[in-house]
């Protein structure tokens, strides 16, 4: 290694060591303890009891409710992701535009994640009410409206819709980085003609992939963490039908108290979800552009 | 002097969490809470320390309890006790990390999960301290008394203790001509009243039964059980299925009950009491705390205590105070608890108007029949009346676990697709592996 | 049409005259109209959350409530102010909790950020790695060992567990800034290095201006999420005079019984009251993230 690539290496653990001491010291040891409770068999009160890998069989072969909630996540992840991806993509691209007001159009596109959840579930139970507005305005168009919260098949698209409603908050990075598109690219694409849509498509899209890469990788991962939503809003029910990992491990951590078997779902699922980032970075080689290639 | 030595512990503590960063500092973590977790066995002067005390609620929770405290520091100047209010959602989960952490409350409240805590060592058993302090339970608190016991010792003094009481309209009542509900009112009885009080998509003559101290009254009015005496889950049993059969009855065969479909249209979040105050049922199963709603209500109501099945039976809701095995000064917080529950700092639990007090005196007080708040004539009494009725709902350690196991289970059948064999069939398979036997 | 419309804009206007309004960028009605539409459809919601906020506690004991208010109860604003709880003295820690956790986060995200993108160093795929797996551990199960960490270090009931940490930067912040910098031209840094800028002068003088605005979208994230976590709080703190807003509103949220309802006029307003700063700057905050011209900037230096 030449001298300066040695003080290139040397800057940058200077540089990363916020984050290195941090990751170190706040982290990393809850981690590992993690990993061992994951082993044991332990209430959080009494001192834990080794049990080698039983948490992990029983959860991988006698719990009906752990694939029930991994498939749930699943779904939820698979139809969210994309759609907030996409539907974040029409805003932010509509919203920067040289429109009127478009500060406020930007608030109120952005509001609904700030609204505190406990708000968000009350009003959604209200939204979604057999004859509520979402009903009624689906009737508009002739479709039979069903009882959202009510029944199993129609409870994870009514998370999915609350998911949506949240969508704008994609917006802010979008924005921020479709300002940092020199706008020659455009100037030079009209002069040779190229409609908006296609200008969307050759240059926004892909000045922007690392943000969309970006979107993409910290959706896969919020998604299938959802908490919040499913705790306050439908609570896992009916009969499971909606419970996701995050609120079953919470379940079995704070309210059965059974640390160990919580930490083991909570492993299982970081092993689901670096599967899927690393397949999304795997894929991203050939579809994110990057002005300097990350090494 | 005890205190100083437990902050030289703490930094001692802190110093090596520090130098044990990284790798170390899993372990530690674990260690640590071992170690912490030393039972606090030190007991100085009983009306004299500094203690934490844990409840759940809102504002109005927080303005009872204060008072009550107040009250003891006037009567003991050297027992100094901090509220903590913890917003409900996350009173378990706070006390959980508390006590994990090595610090617990030194008094808390408890539930309906007493024995999470009891069954783990984690709280005190009272009956000794209870019986040097000269407390009488029985005569206290009469049948719930010892309530909050695990493998026959107390772990918590009752504090707060109503029965589920019946609302009903009185207008609809007059309306058709029925006799003010009572005691004595068989499920024949009630169904009949239910039925004239109903208008189909309209009006309902009953709330429902969906939450388990509703149902669960009828289950012990049948002579069925939740847990038998030996432990054992005992919910496929006839009693607990024709229960439960009647209670979904209500709404689907008889049509009494608002379907859970009916109740979303009403709005979020709405449930029996809700529906009583805005006139749509006649009659409601719930607890104390839909009086003070009520008083500002324009419908005309008053208050029963519930029917009967083959006998009286009747779930009660409340909270009782136990003393955490950390606790600093155990007899001090005895002695708390024993003044906190006395007939003097009792009645502010009334006269905040945040729940029935535990104490019977109390309940019988002209305060408690009369309180300063009511805006009209309630009849009171039923409280008292229904204290005799209230049977013993097992509290077991898988609490928790249980009461999701009846959510997940009863979904399908209180929407009306499965019945109570069917349904109960399955909890009790579940229950089984749940519930394992002391 | 065009020249309307860049009158309107006024930070466009300002920069140089003969710009004008490049075709993607002008608004057509239709723009126009799904914009309305959208934001129609997101404001139901909230004008449902008004609605409830104005309603009387009559309305809310029988749960009767509309779309559209019914009832201007304007009192249940003053209300939530005159309850035993110390509003004031929540929303003052909800600015200092906030402020430090923005400032950590703001100071420590940006370097951190820039060495994963442009500095190369043995090991730091592998430490990328690490730092992407951190965010898949659900937060919900190292909260208990990490408890106990901050208890060894004598932190709980103080501000510091929800603060101290920012200053570590986090796994998301990193990754944000790590793929906004890969998106400028390398050619900038090599530039200036030739000019002899240190590492640490590349990032001062060249990549901090270019950062502001993933930066002030790093503070506005920070911000908002600090500002309506009560969880942490919740776990750490014990003392009343401690705590910020977003755990004040969970007291109104609070009830003694399961199935007691709450306050819900109440629980609206304070949820009104916790969000109107956050939609304030925002709104006010925009201008610093989507208006600053760094197009421009690394234009200049190509």
């Amino acid at each position: 290694m030449s001298r300066l690539r040695r003080r290139e290496a040397l800057w940058f653990y200077l540089f990363a060591s916020p984050w290195i001491i941090g990751f170190v010291v706040f982290l990393l040891g809850p981690m590992i303890s993690s990993i061992y409770i994951s082993l044991t068999d332990w209430d959080s009160f009494t001192p834990p009891k080794w049990v080698g890998l039983q948490n992990y069989t029983r959860l991988l072969t006698d719990d009906p409710v752990f694939w029930k909630a991994l498939w749930n996540t699943f779904y939820y992840a698979a139809i969210s992701v994309p759609l907030g991806l996409v539907i974040g993509l029409w805003l932010a691209n509509l919203l920067n535009k040289q429109v009127r007001a478009r500060k406020l159009f930007r608030t109120l596109i952005y509001l609904p994640t700030l609204v505190p959840l406990v708000a968000t579930a009350m009003i959604f139970k209200m939204v979604l009410a057999p004859s509520g507005p979402l009903n009624d305005a689906l009737g508009l168009f002739g479709l039979p409206g069903p009882s959202w919260l009510l029944e199993a098949v129609w409870v994870k698209p009514a998370l999915i819709l609350l998911s949506v409603w949240g969508a704008g908050g994609a917006t802010v990075l979008l924005l921020a980085a479709m300002k940092g598109i020199p706008r020659e690219l455009y100037e030079a694409a009209e002069v040779d003609g190229a409609s908006p849509i296609r200008q969307f498509w050759s240059i926004t899209v892909p000045q922007l992939t690392p943000i969309i890469f970006f979107n993409l990788i910290m959706g896969l991962i919020g998604a299938f963490q959802v908490f919040s939503q499913v705790y306050i809003l439908t609570k896992g029910g009916p009969n499971n039908a909606s419970q996701t990992m995050v609120p079953l491990l919470f379940d079995q951590a704070f309210s059965f108290y059974k640390m160990g078997y919580a930490s083991a779902i909570s492993w299982m699922l970081f092993l689901v979800i670096l599967g899927f980032t690393l397949l999304a970075f795997r894929t991203a080689r050939r579809w994110v552009f990057y002005e300097t290639e990350v090494r | 002097m005890l205190e100083g030595h437990a902050m030289t512990m703490d930094t001692r503590l802190g110093r090596r969490g520090f130098l044990g960063m990284g790798l170390a500092a899993g372990v530690i973590t674990l260690t640590a809470c071992g170690s912490d977790n030393k039972s606090a066995t030190a007991s100085g002067d009983a009306e004299a320390a500094d203690l934490v005390m844990t409840v759940w609620g809102g504002e109005s929770d927080k303005t009872a309890y204060q008072k009550r405290i107040d009250l003891l520091t006037a009567k003991y100047p050297k027992l100094k006790i901090t509220l903590q209010l913890i917003p409900n959602d996350g009173y378990a989960q706070k006390v959980q990390t508390m006590i994990a952490g090595g610090k617990g409350p030194d008094i808390m409240e408890v539930a309906e999960s007493v024995n999470v805590y009891s069954s783990k060592n984690q709280i005190q058993p009272l009956d000794d301290l209870a019986s040097k302090a000269g407390i009488d339970l029985e005569k206290r608190f009469g049948s719930i008394g010892k309530l909050y016991s695990y493998q026959d010792k107390v772990y918590a003094i009752p504090d707060r203790s109503g029965a589920m009481i019946v609302y009903y309209n009185k207008a609809l009542f007059e309306a058709k001509g029925i006799k003010a509900p009572t005691a004595d009112w068989t499920w024949d009885d009630t169904l009949s009243a239910f039925k004239e009080l109903s208008i189909p998509g309209k009006q309902w003559g009953y709330g429902g039964s969906g939450w388990w101290p509703q149902w669960w009254s009828f289950v012990y009015q049948n002579g069925g059980k939740i847990i038998d005496d030996s432990g054992k889950p005992t919910v496929a049993t006839d009693e607990v299925i024709e229960a439960l059969q009647w209670a979904g009855d209500l709404i689907y065969k008889h049509g009494v009950v608002p379907t859970a479909k009916q109740y979303a249209d009403m709005g979020a979040d709405i449930g029996g009491d809700q529906a009583f105050a805005n006139g749509k049922v006649a009659v409601n199963t719930t607890g104390f705390w839909a009086i003070s709603g009520l008083t500002k209500s324009k419908i005309d109501w008053d208050i029963a205590p519930l029917w009967k099945g083959k006998q009286q039976a009747v779930s009660a809701f409340g909270s009782g105070l136990a003393v955490s095995r950390t606790a600093k000064n155990p007899a001090a917080a005895l002695k708390a608890i024993d003044f906190l529950t006395s007939p003097d700092a009792q009645q502010q639990i009334i006269a905040t108007g945040q729940d029935v007090p535990a104490n019977l005196d109390v309940q019988k007080s002209d305060a408690f029949l009369k309180p300063s708040w009511m805006t009209k004539p309630v009849n009171m009494n039923v409280f008292g009346e229904s204290s005799g009725f209230v049977y013993r709902a097992p509290f077991i350690p898988q609490w928790n676990e249980m009461q999701k196991a009846f959510d997940d289970g009863l979904a399908d059948f209180w929407l009306g697709k499965q019945d109570a064999r069917t349904a109960l069939t399955a909890i009790q398979k579940q229950l089984e592996s749940i519930v394992k036997p002391a | 049409m065009a020249t309307a419309l860049s009158a309107a804009t006024p930070a466009r206007e300002r920069s140089t005259p003969k710009e004008r309004v490049v075709g993607v960028f002008r608004a057509t009605p239709f723009s126009y109209a799904t914009l309305i539409l959208v934001s129609a459809v997101l404001c139901v919601p909230l004008v449902f959350v008004v609605s409830i906020a104005l309603s009387s506690d009559q309305t809310v004991n029988a749960n009767t409530f509309t779309i559209l208010p019914r009832e201007f109860h304007w009192e249940n604003f003053t209300r939530v102010f005159s309850t035993e709880l110390p509003m004031q003295r929540f929303l003052l820690n909800s600015v200092i909790i906030s402020a430090g956790a923005v400032l950590g986060q703001v100071l420590s995200s940006g370097l951190v950020g820039y060495a994963f993108a442009r500095l190369r160093a043995p090991g730091k795929n592998a430490l990328f790695i690490i730092v992407i797996a951190t965010m898949m551990i659900p937060s919900q199960i190292t909260m208990i060992p990490q408890f106990i960490l901050f208890k060894d270090l004598g932190w709980v009931n103080t501000y510091l567990p929800l603060i101290v940490p920012n200053f570590f930067s986090n796994a998301f912040n990193v990754f944000l800034v790590r793929q906004f910098v890969s998106r400028l031209p390398s050619e900038i840094d090599e530039a200036a290095m030739v000019d002899g800028l240190g590492f640490f002068g590349i990032y001062r003088r060249i990549m901090l201006p270019m950062l502001a605005p993933v930066l002030i979208a790093i503070g506005i994230f920070t911000l908002t999420a600090t500002w309506g976590d009560f969880m942490g709080p919740l776990i750490y703190l014990n003392d009343e005079s401690k705590m910020p807003l977003a755990l004040g509103v969970q007291y109104i949220t609070s009830t003694s019984q399961a199935l007691q309802a709450p306050p819900w006029n109440l629980v609206m307003v304070g949820s009104i009251l916790l969000t109107l700063p956050m939609i304030l700057v925002y709104y006010l905050g925009q201008r610093y993230l989507y208006e600053m011209d760094i197009s421009g900037g690394s234009a200049g230096v190509k």
